[in-house]
């Protein structure tokens, strides 16, 4: 179906269009963006300057955006799709020859008054021009190899290039987000069940080859997996984040040490304890319970997104929710899995609540995105 | 099944009714276009369903993770950071009735980070006033030269480390460790041997074997597939006690330089108690001597028992009686020559202060005499290579296989060559060199019926089997014969009251370093077997350098020095081991009434 096709004139128009709003969205993620500063403004030992505040601020300039992405017709960010990508693409090859190296990690551009991640440009520009292309692809043809191929395309090789950066989790991140899109577009299972096996094949292929001059990951990232895997192995060195991060959660118990009163975390035992690690903060503070209700809040998030997406009949709108919604799920799950020991520690933040502006933005941008489908639905 | 898009029965229908049949065409492509719609959305949705299902069941085991650690208590990790490796749990050791001998004990190091310290000169000054061995000004240019780690002190006392837990310096660190304690002091000190730290973390410190059975054991003492299962030796902690007792008073009065008793069961060839004079203590290791002159064996920690390899005399005729016993070549009262001095080649055998026994001696007479002549005639009934084989066997060539790391390197100076005048020399014990556990192990052999058996430290579950050197009958009239040494011989010092002593007494002259042998300085033994009449037990005294001057004369002969050391050492020990003394029945008017 194409935008000719949309019945405009029953769209709402101008101002009206912020009562069309998924108006429940921007509740749940405004509640869990204030979850996020009271976590920061805790973190900081009751100072609302260090972090807090310019979350705050970031977040005000994100929901603006968010706005303003919302108000414009989805039809419009269809046919910027591609060339998002493009800018997106473009800036991340200049980011690998010219950016800034920050922790290690050659992430951002420097524009003066911004650090622009084209990496998280990325995330919602991939979604973007799959769910384009998914709409343009005839259902038909969705299985055939060339037409897959081009998807594949267009994921591994930005991926390719944040890997280079380096930067494992956002990596990752793209190829389960782009996945997702084409696994709801409808490509056939047995492309995924062949990906599964060659990334099965590839884990083994990584640990065969470390330690020789072929070996695929940074030692660093090695060594995160060793100390996922055993993280006792080395508790003052790489297994720290881990164990201390177990210690917050566990000592938290059921309804937590209480708010400013989690020792773990204020006491600086904690690394990345306002940016990957504040999760383990707000379990030691508000514990279980305040722990379950945050995870209740996404899923609430993400129950809405699904929602919003069952319901547009658009291929392109339903599919660029998904892939958005996908990126938030990915986001969360890896997280909260890493801090609880589940998987090895990938460096991705909690969505909403980890300190930090690009993030930040960009995800509420992919909101907009969601918000201008959900209102410019066909009817 | 696909439906066509112009179906002939409705187009030929069409053209009839004047219809475009393109329209048919049209619209059936439309239909198909939506069914196809359809189908995707389906499959669509269905994935989205697929979709939804996967990320609430992530979020189930998230939150079922959230609800299972916050359910379990949190738990510290243990401090196994640095020295995570370093397996500090050692086995304990004790004697064969499970007494304690070695046992580890948690202590202190003492270690600074002076990068955190807060006044690393006021606190070198006050390590130094608690530890006077520690200089205040080298403490301190360790603590200011950058380096971010000293090790202070190895292991502190409690009080010590009190004091300097109260200088209060952050940078000051204590770190656990396991010690080995020897709470016996210096009891059994040689065949423990000692421990000194391996490989050394902050959290923990390997404590590793450096001598004796600690370290011949160390494998099995810190295997942890054994736990903490401890090494039960065959020591007896009491009779080690009464043993090195009487041993040190005797080699006080004695003014010996030296000293060592071996206690064995003939039976199973356990050693029951190992002493070797002068001692140490395991828990404080004495450093080797340094001095170029001073003789190895001087040291301490030289165990003369197992290490010290001498000519040991005349405890040696025995084995000539007995072989010569078993090869039926003589009887006990078979007379041999024995007119002194013997002529040999050029060589002149002369009996002790030049006596003659001769002309004639029986076989036992010649044991008990102690006739270096009469030995020299039966060795020589024997020949060179039988006497080897026969001193093979019991053990003399080899080293002994005591589970001891100083064992192996004890080798018996043996002959290079061995004429007619070696196995004459050799058969009174010159020339032949050997510990006094080889001797324990050969006596052993005849007293238990003639069976070598190997000697041990461990404590032995069951009985063993050794190799017959010689048929029962030879062995118990050799034994015999050792009896008659006390009762009638060399050794009449020897006898305790209802245990029949038997044993042969050795004096021999030690070498010198530049040849040939002192005339004042002598290495006296008393190889000892009881019960006589059911040999169990042997025991072996040896002296280094003694001299009875408690009479008018010096002697210097083992049945002066070594015979009443081991008699009283027989007559406390025989009473612990549950020995029944045979007493002569006592004729009862001699019993005096302890009651009214």
């Amino acid at each position: 179906m194409s935008f000719l096709e949309y019945r405009v004139k029953q769209a709402p128009t101008g101002i009206r269009k912020i009562l069309y709003m998924n108006w429940p969205l921007v509740v749940l993620v405004t509640a869990v963006a204030s979850v996020g500063f009271l976590m920061l403004y805790s973190i900081a030992g009751g100072n609302l300057d260090t972090w807090a505040r310019p979350q705050m601020e970031r977040f005000a300039v994100g929901m603006v955006l968010m706005f303003i992405v919302a108000m414009v017709p989805i039809w419009f960010w269809r046919s910027m799709a591609g060339v998002a990508y493009l800018v997106a693409f473009v800036l991340l090859l200049v980011v690998e020859f010219f950016g800034t190296v920050g922790m290690g990690a050659q992430r951002w551009i420097d524009l003066g008054f911004i650090r622009l991640q084209p990496s998280e440009m990325m995330k919602f520009t991939l979604v973007m021009v799959l769910a384009a292309y998914y709409d343009w692809l005839d259902p038909k043809r969705v299985s055939r190899p060339l037409y897959v191929l081009i998807p594949v395309l267009l994921i591994v090789v930005p991926t390719v290039l944040v890997l280079m950066q380096p930067n494992l989790g956002t990596s990752l991140m793209l190829i389960l987000a782009g996945a997702t899109v084409m696994f709801v577009a409808g490509v056939s299972l047995w492309y995924f069940g062949a990906v599964l096996a060659l990334g099965v094949s590839a884990v083994i292929g990584v640990f065969t080859l470390r330690g020789t001059e072929w070996q695929f990951l940074h030692d660093y990232q090695y060594r995160r997996i060793d100390t996922f895997l055993d993280p006792s192995a080395d508790p003052l060195g790489a297994g720290y984040n881990i164990i201390q991060a177990k210690i917050a959660l566990g000592s938290g118990g059921w309804s937590g040490k209480g708010f400013m009163q989690g020792t773990q975390s204020r006491l600086n035992f904690l690394p990345e304890k306002h940016t990957d690690f504040i999760f383990t903060t707000l379990a030691e503070e508000f514990g279980f319970v305040g722990a379950f209700s945050l995870l209740g809040l996404y899923a609430l998030i993400l129950g809405f997104c699904l929602v919003a997406a069952w319901q547009n009949r658009d291929r392109f709108s339903s599919l660029l929710i998904i892939g958005v919604a996908a990126n938030f799920f990915f986001y969360i799950a890896v997280n909260l899995s890493m801090v609880m020991g589940m998987a090895p520690v990938v460096g991705v933040p909690l969505p909403l609540l980890s300190y930090g502006g690009s993030a930040m933005m960009v995800l509420l941008v992919g909101f907009g995105l969601v918000q201008s489908a959900h209102v410019h639905r066909p009817r | 099944m696909r439906t066509p898009l112009r179906p002939l029965a409705r187009i030929l229908q069409a053209r009839q009714e004047g219809l475009n049949p393109d329209s048919i065409e049209k619209e059936n492509l439309r239909i198909r276009h939506e069914a196809l719609r359809e189908k995707a959305r389906a499959r669509a949705q269905f994935r989205l369903v697929v979709l939804c299902a996967s990320f609430v069941m992530a979020f189930g085991a998230i939150g079922a993770r959230m609800g299972l650690m916050a359910a379990t208590e949190p738990v510290e990790p243990r401090s196994r950071a640095p020295g995570a490796e370093i397996i500090a749990q050692r086995a304990d050791i004790t004697d064969r009735n499970g007494r304690v001998l070695a046992t580890n004990m948690t202590t202190h190091a003492l270690y600074a980070h002076p990068r955190v310290m807060v006044d690393p000169k006021g606190s070198a000054e006050k390590l130094a006033a608690i530890f006077p061995d520690l200089d205040a000004k080298a403490l301190e240019r360790r603590f200011t030269d950058g380096r971010s780690f000293v090790w202070i002190r190895k292991i502190l006392s409690p009080e010590q480390m009190q004091r300097v837990h109260e200088i209060g310096d952050p940078g000051l660190l204590f770190g656990p460790r396991e010690k080995r304690l020897y709470p016996n002091g210096s009891l059994a000190a040689h065949i423990l041997g000692g421990t000194s730290f391996g490989a050394e973390g902050v959290h923990s410190a390997e404590v590793v074997g450096v001598a004796g059975i600690e370290k011949a054991l160390d494998a099995r003492l810190r295997d942890p597939a054994q736990g903490t299962k401890p090494v039960a030796l065959s020591i007896d902690l009491s009779l080690q006690a009464t043993v090195e007792e009487v041993l040190a008073a005797g080699m006080s009065m004695l003014n010996a330089k030296g000293a060592a008793a071996i206690l064995m069961d003939v039976r199973t060839g356990e050693v029951l108690a190992l002493a070797s004079l002068p001692t140490f203590d395991p828990n404080n290791r004495p450093n080797p001597l340094v001095d170029k002159d001073a003789e190895p064996g001087d040291s301490p920690l030289f165990n003369r028992a197992v290490q010290g390899v001498y000519e040991l005399g005349s405890t040696f005729k025995i084995f000539a009686a007995a072989q010569a016993l078993e090869l039926g070549l003589v009887k006990p009262d078979t007379m041999v020559d024995a007119n002194a001095p013997m002529i040999w080649g050029k060589h002149k055998i002369k009996e002790f202060e030049n006596k003659n026994y001769g002309p004639l001696l029986s076989v036992s007479d010649v044991i008990a005499k102690s006739s270096n002549v009469g030995t020299a005639h039966i060795a020589l009934m024997i020949g060179p290579l039988r006497q080897q084989a026969f001193l093979k066997s019991l053990g003399f060539f080899e080293p002994t296989p005591l589970e001891l790391i100083e064992a192996p390197g004890a080798k018996p100076l043996i002959p290079k060559k061995w004429p007619e005048i070696v196995t004459i020399t050799t058969s009174y014990g010159h020339g032949l060199s050997a510990s006094p556990m080889h001797l324990a192990a050969a006596y052993a052999a005849i007293a238990n019926g003639g069976v070598m058996i190997k000697p041990t430290l461990l404590k032995r579950e069951g009985p063993t089997t050794g190799v017959r050197v010689m048929s029962e009958k030879a062995a118990r009239e050799s034994v015999a014969m050792l009896r008659r040494v006390v009762t009638e011989g060399t050794a009449s010092l020897g006898e305790v009251p209802g245990y029949e002593v038997a044993g042969k007494t050795g004096t021999a002259d030690k070498p010198k370093k530049s040849g040939g042998y002192y005339k004042d300085k002598v290495i006296n033994t008393f190889a000892s077997v009881f019960p006589a009449s059911n040999p169990q037990y042997v025991l072996i005294v040896t002296l280094d350098e003694p001299m009875d001057t408690a009479l008018s004369e010096t002697r210097r002969t083992a049945g002066w020095t070594a015979v009443p050391v081991a008699a009283e050492i027989i007559r406390r020990v025989a009473p612990l081991m549950g020995l029944r003394p045979k007493l002569e029945p006592v004729a009862p008017d001699a019993v005096t009434a302890a009651s009214n």
